[in-house]
């Protein structure tokens, strides 16, 4: 693998650590909000207590306003201790009657709503620079009665803001010293988790770390449900590979065995050869040790062929390979040998077609089909090869096939005859028993379909099917 | 002392004789002292630290020296008057403020700074002191004192010393005639301490206004500064001075047996006087160092042993320290609160309410005592 890809483990901890620190932050900020308004609703509830001391210590006599203000209302105010503290009575006519004499921004308008709708007074809180420093004030409104007049007098207390900062601070920092524990706390119980989560796959490692090469029985290691199919796949794999593993060790075990069988006859034959006296019988001897060496030498020709593909498979790229062209090639090369033995070919297509593909390869393939058709093939008899369009499929589809009038092959064994060394039972020709077997691998490498049909009367057809890409040009 | 702190010390009581004369013309209600800097006869126009105090120059003296060692190049100037003088001084001449402003009348003080005239300075020195010996590092407490009586012993003949304001009453109501027009009191209406300590009474006692009762049938005598009534005591002019700052009462019992201090045993008012920065200071770093020795544990150390002073801290020893202070007969110490409660006692409408109680008391008198100058 050259990509290196990210951690899991990374990955899932930069996720929580996000969605914690986003959780934290909206807390942290309405932490601040509502500290500040605690701060406020409780600070502004002593300002509204002192100007209600004050008030209720406000009376009249004979038209003359009496103003005694209570230590209390002080005291109260001096529950903020690092506050500064302003303060004005006026009368309806607003004249300041104690206190500060110039406060900024007094409601009046407010006030003489108020006044008028003749209901009881609220406080009406209100912000204002004042000498030098942001101030709250709350204005309040207190009515006088007496005999038969009605008179108003307003109070207005001022405090600033340091205490509600400090309050406000505290609270949020309260808040925040929570959060922090919280998200540590939160964070070390996440790092657990994931640490818990991934130790399956942990265990995995762990098992097919321990195991012996050769090993590839299926890991029985418990994992979560989530997990399962992972092991399932894992499990699937190596159970290809043994297959695979077990096929290539039958392959060897046969092919020694196909190897050393000839070999074994060509021993005792080449023995009588040299034992034997009559010129004549002799004679027939050798033709008999060439025969077998030549079965050998084709059996070992096979073997290697079939090394070089697998070999180019994995190292030779497809390239445009003008399919006609390779066929008509292959039959002109075999026709001599064919009319050896009687047989004749006939190459039936009118059309051009280049497909990608692997050259070599696809030659192998029209060889093996080919010889073997004419291996079977009755004397007098002609092998046919044919090159055609065909819709037999949802596509358009290139068909090749080989027909040949020989014996055939029958139902039970077209399944087995692709195997390597298989022979029918009642097959006396010559031959290796891999060539349909190589053919077959090359036609699947190519993506094409190969199958097996009977010929009428008689024989054999080998078909092969190439699927249509697009790209690639075909005429008639 | 060494020569040279010697002969600066000569030079300043020269200074302060001219000075004296230049402003002792029988209209101004206040006294400059300088306090020449070490080098001020090779620098004249070295850095000026200017303060207004009502302390007098006896008490206030230790505390210069003590400044003028450390930072010898600094001079001070220092202005010495009755508080309500010195407040509104300091609020009719925006130009000229001083640097540092000492007086005993916390309401006023505190109204200056509640008004945003004080500078806030976290000075070091406050880690030693109480935590309520501040408001908002703007207005800082410095000493401790009680609120006394002193009585000329001569009254009493046979009676026995009053301790409380009870017993202070039954020696008036006893002796009855014998006082008529012989008890001393602070004018309120021109004594910003007088005040502050009147009005304290008004919120603690019920004697309050039996006591106010009291003064007026007996046609007491108004005076606007602590020595004049002290005179007057001493020479039997008078003989009960009422709401005295202890630390002179105490000094001139000491020197005069016959002057007896108490501290009432039903309770006694503390007063704290407090020091701020002017916010227009023209020095405001030598003013913070000024606030830095007042009140670390040398400066305190100096008021409880050179200025007869009780110090606000309870670490400092002394003749006059806290400690020795509560070794005396008392009541249960009330210190007036430091805080927002003081702006009650700056309400004009409180104001005109207990000038009125008084004015309705003391005008009953047939005549009324001119106060001694």
């Amino acid at each position: 693998m050259t990509k290196s890809t990210a951690s899991i483990r990374r990955q899932l901890i930069l996720m929580v650590a996000t969605v914690l620190i986003v959780i934290n932050a909206v807390a942290l900020w309405s932490a601040h909000i509502y500290a500040n308004r605690t701060a406020k609703e409780s600070y502004d509830r002593l300002l509204y207590g002192s100007a209600l001391q004050m008030a209720e210590n406000i009376t009249i006599l004979d038209s003359q306003v009496f103003i005694d203000l209570p230590v209390s209302a002080f005291e109260t105010l001096a529950l903020s201790t690092a506050d500064r503290a302003f303060y004005a009575i006026l009368n309806g006519q607003y004249q300041v009657l104690t206190g500060y004499k110039d406060l900024p921004n007094i409601p009046f308008t407010q006030l003489l709503q108020q006044s008028r709708e003749k209901e009881k007074f609220l406080p009406i809180y209100y912000e204002a620079i004042y000498r030098g420093e942001r101030v709250r004030f709350v204005a309040l409104g207190k009515r006088l009665l007496e005999a038969d007049s009605v008179n108003d007098v307003f109070i207005i207390v001022g405090q600033t803001l340091d205490a509600r900062r400090v309050s406000a601070t505290e609270i949020s920092q309260m808040a925040l010293q929570f959060v922090t524990l919280f998200f540590f706390i939160t964070l070390l119980l996440l790092f657990f988790v994931i640490w818990r989560v991934l130790q399956p796959l942990q265990a995995i490692k762990q098992a097919i770390t321990e195991r012996s090469p050769q090993e590839l029985s299926p890991l029985e290691t418990n994992v979560p449900s989530e997990i399962a199919p992972l092991l399932k796949s894992i499990n699937y794999f190596m159970a290809q590979l043994d297959n695979t593993l077990s096929r290539l060790k039958r392959f060897t075990a046969e092919a020694a065995h196909q190897i050393r069988t000839p070999l074994a006859g060509l021993n005792s034959q080449a023995q009588n050869a040299i034992d034997e006296t009559d010129e004549v019988l002799r004679q027939k001897q050798l033709q008999h040790i060439l025969e077998s060496s030549n079965v050998l030498a084709d059996t070992v020709n096979q073997l290697l062929n079939r090394a070089t593909l697998t070999h180019r498979y994995q190292s030779h790229p497809f390239s445009p390979v003008s399919l006609d062209h390779v066929i008509k090639e292959t039959c002109r090369e075999l026709v001599v040998w064919a009319l050896e033995r009687q047989v004749e070919i006939e190459y039936v297509g009118d059309i051009q077609v280049t497909i990608n593909g692997d050259e070599f390869a696809l030659k192998q393939m029209l060889q093996n089909i080919i010889e073997n058709a004419i291996k079977y093939s009755p004397k007098g008899g002609t092998v046919e090869v044919a090159l055609m369009l065909t819709n037999e499929l949802s596509e358009a589809s290139i068909l090749l096939q080989i027909r040949d009038q020989g014996v055939g092959v029958p139902d039970q064994d077209k399944e087995h005859i692709f195997e390597y060394f298989y022979r029918s039972p009642d097959n006396f020709a010559s031959g290796s028993g891999i060539g349909l077997s190589i053919a077959k691998d090359v036609a699947e490498h190519h993506e094409a379909r190969f199958h097996l049909k009977d010929n009428q009367p008689t024989g054999l057809i080998v078909e092969v099917i190439f699927p249509q890409r697009k790209g690639l040009s075909y005429e008639h | 002392m060494s020569t040279r702190g010697w002969l600066s010390g000569l030079l300043a009581v020269l200074l302060w004789l001219v000075n004296s004369l230049v402003f002792a013309d029988g209209t101004s209600q206040s006294t400059h002292v300088i306090f020449p800097s070490a080098s001020f006869h090779t620098k004249p126009q070295g850095a000026v630290l200017s303060v207004y105090g009502a302390l007098n120059r006896q008490a206030i003296t230790p505390l210069f020296k003590a400044y003028q060692n450390k930072y010898p190049d600094v001079s001070i100037h220092y202005t010495e008057a009755n508080t309500r003088y010195l407040y509104e001084q300091f609020l009719s001449q925006p130009t000229s403020r001083p640097d540092v402003m000492l007086s005993p009348a916390m309401d006023l003080q505190f109204k200056l700074a509640n008004d945003g005239y004080a500078l806030a300075y976290e000075s070091p020195s406050l880690e030693g002191l109480p935590q309520d010996s501040h408001w908002r590092h703007e207005l800082f407490g410095f000493t401790y004192e009680p609120i006394v009586t002193a009585i000329n012993t001569d009254i009493l003949a046979a009676e026995t010393m009053p301790q409380s304001r009870e017993q202070l009453l039954n020696l008036i109501r006893n002796k009855n005639h014998l006082l008529d027009d012989k008890i001393g009191l602070f004018d309120i209406q021109r004594s910003g301490l007088g005040y502050l300590a009147w009005a304290y009474d008004g919120q603690q006692s019920r004697s309050y206004g039996r006591l106010l009762e009291a003064f007026g049938t007996h046609q007491a005598r108004l005076y606007t500064d602590t020595s004049a009534m002290l005179n007057a005591l001493l020479k039997g002019h008078i003989f009960i001075a009422y709401n005295l700052v202890g630390a002179y009462s105490y000094q001139w019992s000491q020197q005069y047996p016959w002057i007896k201090t108490l501290m009432p045993t039903d309770y006694t008012t503390i007063i704290r006087r407090t020091a701020f920065i002017s916010r227009d200071a023209q020095q405001p770093i030598l003013a913070k160092r000024f606030i830095d020795l007042l009140l670390s544990p040398e400066g305190q150390h100096i008021l409880a042993n050179q200025s007869g002073i009780t110090p606000i801290s309870t670490q400092v020893n002394g003749p006059y320290s806290r400690d020795e202070l509560s070794k005396l007969p008392h009541g249960i110490f009330r210190p007036i609160p430091l805080g927002l409660e003081l702006l009650i006692q700056t309400d004009d409408a409180k104001k005109r309410l207990i000038y009125h109680e008084w004015d309705n008391a003391m005008l009953s008198a047939p005549n009324p005592v001119p106060s001694m100058p």
